[in-house]
């Protein structure tokens, strides 16, 4: 089924942040809590399938060579409608999210799906490409969010989870603090993949 | 030269058709974001500057336009009555001022009889822990009660002149709306 291929590779194959290292802005800029790391995940999963579904139905009428400015305003048109709506539906989401919303433009994870694989694949299989890596995204920030949350304010979701005597490591929620979550969780992945690779050769 | 003109209309169509979306979003969602912005940013500073009503002064919000910009779009007063039994007693209105860092936005609540009942700052760029200070209680503690007729006094806060005088300017310009404007806002 290569449709469920396209759409389970961004969970662990080509999981953006980690795996590909794209898109670190968002990533170690917005996951303070597990809540905006959802938050930024949607709002680019709904540009990535947007996009990656545009690029692909317009991949034949595209010329070569101005692809990359017609990319952009298809995804530029997303970013503002997702603007747009935060700021209707979620303000307050929005009001912390800032200048990173406006700056998924520039996320290279979008513009490198539609290079690497909407404009040379049907749309059907874009729209899953664009969805499984989105998700996959979205759950690696929130993931990061979370342990950051959980260490930096003893927080999960905003729910108390700690002991009462728990001292919480401000130090997380700074933005070094973000590298060396990264880092870790980086370190992680790493480990899981040489233990499967050493069990299957 | 037919790839050329390819290119061109290819990328002019992706425009416009990018624009054209996004206007029928922008426009279906404009009313929504006034809502929002005035609920989150304005409503804390009405609920602030007016007490006693029994009514909603921000669903109970009007708009009267006052006047034109430079370059001719009509410019837009929100008033936020504040209500007793159905008769309005005071009236919240945003005025702007020219502070260090750019306009100081500035909720004035202005009494039917021409008092000042209190003011709240809603947006102001002025430096953190100098001009900021305007924000300050001790600062806008100040304009309670005073006359909205005569000159007005208030003392500034030292090492934030121009923030001082942004606030001031603000609350006059709230003064004046109420002051040309009268019918329309009572």
């Amino acid at each position: 089924m290569p449709i469920r291929d396209e759409f389970t590779k961004g969970f662990w194959e080509i999981l953006p942040p980690f795996r590909l290292v794209l898109g670190l802005c968002p990533t170690l800029a917005v996951t303070t809590t597990g809540i905006n790391g959802i938050g930024m995940g949607l709002a680019t999963t709904f540009v990535l399938v947007f996009s990656n579904f545009f690029v692909s139905l317009l991949r034949r009428l595209i010329p070569r060579q101005v692809r990359i400015a017609s990319f952009i305003v298809i995804i530029a048109s997303f970013v503002v409608i997702v603007e747009l709506v935060m700021k209707a539906y979620f303000y307050q989401l929005s009001e912390f999210l800032g200048i990173f919303i406006p700056l998924i433009v520039v996320n290279c994870i979008i513009l490198g799906r539609a290079e690497a694989f909407a404009s040379r694949n049907n749309p059907i299989l874009s729209l899953a490409d664009g969805l499984g890596i989105g998700l996959g995204f979205t759950i690696s920030l929130f993931v990061l969010g979370s342990i950051r949350e959980l260490l930096g304010s003893g927080t999960l979701l905003g729910f108390h989870v700690m002991w009462s005597s728990f001292e919480p490591f401000t130090f997380m929620l700074k933005p070094p603090g973000a590298f060396v979550a990264l880092g870790i969780l980086l370190g992680l992945m790493n480990l899981i993949s040489q233990y499967q690779a050493r069990k299957g050769g | 030269m037919r790839d050329i003109v390819r290119m061109i209309l290819v990328l002019t169509l992706i425009g416009a058709a990018s624009g054209l979306t996004l206007s029928f979003v922008h426009r279906g969602t404009k009313e929504r974001i006034e809502y929002q912005t005035i609920k989150f940013v304005k409503e804390p500073a009405v609920k602030k500057v007016l007490t006693g009503y029994d009514n909603d002064p921000i669903l109970d919000r009007k708009k009267i336009g006052v006047g034109t910009d430079e370059r001719g779009n009509p410019i837009e007063l929100i008033i936020f009555p504040a209500k007793r039994q159905g008769q309005t007693f005071a009236v919240a209105i945003e005025g702007k001022g020219k502070g260090f860092g750019g306009l100081i936005g500035v909720m004035v609540g202005i009494s039917k009889d021409g008092q000042l009942l209190d003011i709240g700052i809603t947006s102001h760029s002025e430096t953190p822990g100098v001009g900021s200070r305007v924000e300050e209680a001790s600062f806008t503690d100040q304009f309670r009660g005073l006359s909205a007729k005569g000159a007005l006094k208030a003392d500034g806060i030292s090492g934030a002149t121009y923030s001082s005088k942004g606030v001031m300017s603000a609350v006059s310009q709230a003064i004046g709306y109420v002051a040309n404007f009268r019918e329309e806002i009572f």
